[in-house]
């Protein structure tokens, strides 16, 4: 009879073929010690990853996403500075995987890395794990000269939700990069204070779309009535994305002046705008905004259609 | 020499066996066993459970996440009834809305990654205003691999590339399985307290057009065997006549993605490049009125990405590459195809039964029980409409501990030993002849008739031709089918599960003497009629070993829907007047 | 009636050089959904994997699995 149950030898014995001469054997024997889901495993994965064939290397780097903690950490870490390129990126993409808090233990003291790769790997390994005392690197990693290594560590402040830091956050949404400055608005998203806001309003004028985008986006969470006026202009934004942010921020803040802003960018042949802006006009609930709303009761689009009628019963029941 | 056809059979006890190990199996294993870690729990797959099912390499986001704060069981309730015209059983709606916000935190511990905000908050893509369903997995490649390490961490037993081919049954309750290797050809009989089906949909019943049997949208090793099984052992399947339909890309048959391209402003174009339906939500109004303009002089239909920025295009590719159809990037190279430049063909995929999508499954209440005491179904194959990965998680965990304490209360029952040996010498006829017909083109013959007679639009006496034609295959199947090895043997078992369900989809489809579900029920001869078929369609097993079918009414409604929401799927037609901006 | 024998090119290429089927490896045929690889011996004595059955879903397991990258699935031709 041929074998039933899936059977797996102890870990001991898997780590055996660790020492077979041939990098295949060992190979083998890497994938097997990761399908172990056992945590014994890990010691033995640690010694494979400095392996003196890279294939073997990294398949203990990409094993190693099966495991969390310290120890899975600081294997990885060894295996960032490796030569190949293949085992740097296998090790990099595992870090984020990263869950357990304690694996930030492994990963703190490499923040202050000089190199590019390993600095980058472990910010972004450390962004889930939320680890206070990742907050100071990642200050003085914003003034890295390399912009992924500044998105990330504007990443790593945005989780932290520590509001000690807008004025780091402030700075980098200023940024020369676009991709920073727009990662540090929407890392604001949890600061609720006129401080933030006022950033927020001045990225809308910025001069890259996406950046203007998360800020209509972001004052959502963070924005009061303050950036009103603001959003109402953003409604004439050369994209329509912004627009369609600018329309959800204003109908959940409650902007009810809006309201005839919004009506006419109904006629605007986008149904994603159109479905948005009656979403907002519901929520704002204007009578006088009634008129552009009965001219979409029957639009093509099934979502246009239920939020027009959703947003005309809602002044109905006035 | 591999593939060999062996002689054997093994008997194994459990408390609860879970067939099928792709996104449902997995999580009403785990859920059993860490309800009563002393619960023998075994999970048997056709293939291995580490990289089964339809999610086998992933998948990009979830399309029905219920988050508190961003929509409502009772608005997704409401909206899965209206998109499934009014016939829905809402308390499994409304149950799997309220239950599976802690299976996305669980499926998060468990290493598959959610999109999170920059403050580390779910990052809930809007899509409709008043429900928001859309979550993106930026790691969602993972999915099947963080699943193995949690089969591992919990000692389920796995049992890997052997083929349930029936239930085993008494007259009150389940008792097991039958079950053959794939690669030996030898039996494994499963004694089971309870057994629960997570075997996929009916993936390869319609042919696609391409003619490649193995080109479906469906994973192809869904071929329907949880449907068939269900059947013989007596078992209720709904609503079969609803069948799964979607919009994909010509030939490459992968999904076209409303949902990754729609929010960010792509939208399905006719050959002109205008837009002629104005949502791309897959329903089966939408899917008519795609069916219509692939017939008109406007066709082909394409999916149009190239007016969008070019920030916009490249996040497009980077998720549709990526995840859930790595393949799609290669198949578009291949032609020279440019997003930034061209339109993408689309077409119309093959028919299949799948309740991830449409309603066409094993009927199924709340708990995920179907008709037969002790047996359940869960995922694509039950009928909890427009399920998706989800509810495939979410009602393999109900199914899971509901099964459980059925186990607990009961032992095990009688198995018939007749029935094993009958079914032995079912399986094993297409081995002992020395030549006949081999299991591809019975497959192959049947699925061409699916394609002739039974996609929609449904016309009476087509669909009585394929009976006709579908009891010809069927004599040939079970008179002159040969198979030279284990793995050829798995072939035929297949066959007859397509051929089992494509009598069930002429039958269901007889049955319903009116339209509904947009093109997936498109009977020429009727207009909808909710006078009469207000009603679920439950069809079984008749006397006669063939199909027949009775009408069940849908349960009272916990979710009111007003009168002026019902049509809300129709009239998607953009309007002549309107002009692209 | 007989059986002919219909020829097809496969999509499914293995590496002979990079495979290590004679190491143990069977991660591309144990992952395979539709099981249509297998391990078969080469003319030098060494073992390599194969497509033995045409019936690819072009899902990609076997690719992205292989420890060796020996691996690469190409879209069926009919499809292509």
């Amino acid at each position: 009879m041929s074998q039933l149950f899936e059977e797996f030898d102890e870990i001991s014995t898997l780590a055996e073929g660790l020492d077979d001469a041939e990098a295949g054997g060992r190979i083998m024997a890497v994938i097997e010690l990761a399908n172990s889901a056992d945590p014994e495993a890990i010691p033995h994965l640690a010694k494979a990853i400095i392996d003196p064939d890279e294939g073997v290397r990294k398949q203990a780097a990409l094993a190693l996403t099966a495991f969390d903690g310290s120890a899975t950490a600081a294997a990885l870490v060894v295996a960032l500075g490796d030569e190949s390129q293949a085992v740097r990126e296998a090790a990099a993409l595992s870090l984020t995987e990263l869950k357990d808090p304690e694996a930030g233990d492994a990963l703190l003291p490499v923040l202050t890395d000089s190199n590019e790769f390993t600095l980058l790997a472990c910010l972004a390994g450390i962004t889930e794990l939320r680890r206070p005392e990742a907050m100071a690197p990642a200050i003085a990693a914003l003034a890295h000269t390399s912009p992924m290594v500044r998105c990330q560590a504007v990443s790593v402040i945005g989780w932290l939700q520590d509001s000690t830091a807008i004025p780091a956050l402030r700075s980098a949404a200023t940024d020369e990069h676009p991709t920073v400055r727009r990662t540090a608005l929407a890392a604001l998203g949890f600061n609720k204070s006129d401080h933030s806001e006022k950033i927020l309003i001045s990225g809308l004028d910025d001069k890259d779309w996406q950046v203007r985008e998360a800020a209509a986006e972001t004052l959502t969470k963070s924005g009061s009535h303050t950036c009103i006026a603001d959003l109402i202009n953003a409604l004439n934004d050369e994209y329509w994305q912004v627009r369609l942010k600018a329309v959800r921020t204003l109908g959940r803040l409650g902007a009810s002046e809006s309201a005839l802003h919004i009506g006419p960018l109904m006629s605007i042949d986008v149904p994603n705008l159109r479905k948005e802006c009656a979403a907002a006009l519901g929520e704002l609930c204007v009578p006088a905004s009634r008129e552009f709303l009965e001219l979409f009761k029957d639009d093509g689009d099934p979502d246009v259609r239920k939020n027009v009628r959703w947003a005309l019963g809602k002044i109905d029941s006035l | 020499m591999s593939d060999e056809i062996l002689d054997g059979i093994t008997q194994i006890d459990c408390d609860v066996l879970v067939i099928g190990g792709g996104t449902a199996g997995p999580m009403a294993a785990l859920k059993a066993k860490r309800k009563n870690p002393k619960a023998n729990v075994v999970l048997l797959d056709k293939a291995n459970v580490k990289r089964s099912g339809a999610i086998s390499m992933g998948m990009d986001g979830l399309n029905n996440s219920v988050i508190p704060g961003y929509a409502t069981p009772e608005q997704y309730t409401k909206e899965i009834t209206i998109a499934n015209d009014g016939i829905c059983d809402q308390a499994a709606v409304y149950r799997y809305a309220e239950e599976c916000y802690p299976i996305i935190q669980e499926l998060d511990s468990f290493g598959i990654r959610f999109q999170k905000d920059n403050n580390g908050e779910y990052d809930v893509k809007k899509v409709h205003h008043i429900g928001t369903y859309v979550l993106p997995m930026p790691n969602g490649d993972t999915v099947k691999k963080a699943l193995y390490r949690q089969l591992r961490k919990s000692r389920i037993n796995i049992i890997n590339r052997y083929m349930a081919t029936r239930l085993l049954t008494t007259e009150e309750r389940v008792a097991g399985a039958i079950c053959v290797n794939t690669r030996t050809a030898e039996f494994l009989v499963v004694r089971a307290k309870s057994v629960i089906m997570s075997m996929g949909a009916a993936g390869r019943l319609g042919l696609p057009s391409s003619g490649y049997l193995y080109g479906t949208y469906e994973n192809a090793s869904n071929s329907g065997e949880g449907y068939a099984m269900s059947y013989h052992a007596g078992a209720a399947l709904a609503n079969l006549e609803c069948y799964q339909i979607n919009p994909l890309i010509k030939d490459y048959n992968g999904p076209a993605c409303a949902y990754v391209a729609g929010p960010l402003g792509g939208y399905t174009a006719n050959a002109g490049g205008e837009r002629f339906i104005e949502c791309d939500y897959w329903s089966g109004q939408m899917m008519q009125e795609f069916h219509d303009e692939l017939q008109s002089g406007n066709g082909p239909v394409y999916l149009k990405l190239n007016h969008l920025a070019e920030e916009t295009v490249s996040e497009i590719e980077r998720v549709l590459h990526i995840v859930e159809r790595p393949t799609r990037g290669h198949f578009h190279a291949g032609r020279g195809t440019d997003y930034r430049k061209d339109m993408i063909e689309m077409h119309i995929s093959e028919i299949g039964f799948c309740s991830g999508h449409s309603a066409s499954g094993v009927y199924v209440d709340e708990n995920a029980r179907t008709t037969i005491p002790g047996l359940y179904a869960a995922g694509d194959m039950a009928n909890v409409p427009h399920n998706y990965m989800l509810g495939a998680f979410t009602n393999g965990a109900i199914a899971g501990e509901d099964a459980l304490d059925f186990s607990a209360d009961v032992d095990f029952a009688e198995i018939d030993k007749d029935a094993i040996e009958a079914e032995r010498a079912r399986v094993l006829a297409p081995t002992k002849r020395t030549d006949g017909i081999p299991p591809n083109q019975i497959e192959y013959k049947t699925r061409r008739f699916v394609n002739d007679y039974l996609q929609p639009p449904k016309v009476t006496a087509k669909m009585q031709l394929a009976q006709q034609r579908f009891e010809e295959v069927r004599d040939d199947m079970e008179n002159h089918m040969y198979v030279r090895d284990s793995h050829e043997l798995m072939r035929s078992l297949e066959a007859s599960s397509i051929l089992d369900c494509a009598d069930m989809a002429a039958s269901a489809s007889l049955y319903r003497t009116e339209s509904r579900w947009g093109l997936y029920h498109n009977r020429v001869e009727y207009q909808r009629d909710d006078e009469n078929w207000f009603c679920h369609t439950l069809l079984t097993k008749g006397e006669d070993g063939k199909p027949t079918s009775r009408k069940e009414p849908v349960k009272p409604y916990i979710v009111e829907i007003a009168d002026d929401e019902k049509d809300a799927y129709n009239k998607q037609r953009v309007k002549a007047t309107a002009t692209a901006e | 009636m007989p059986l002919a024998h219909a020829a097809s090119t496969v999509p499914v290429v293995v590496n002979d050089d990079l495979c290590i089927a004679d190491k143990g490896c069977t991660v591309c045929v144990e992952v395979c959904p539709l099981d249509v690889l297998r391990i078969t011996d080469l003319l030098d004595g060494r073992k390599t994997a194969h497509m033995k059955y045409d019936e690819c879903w072009y899902c990609m397991p076997c690719e992205a699995d292989c420890p060796t990258g020996a691996v690469t699935v190409n879209i069926p031709y009919l499809l292509k």
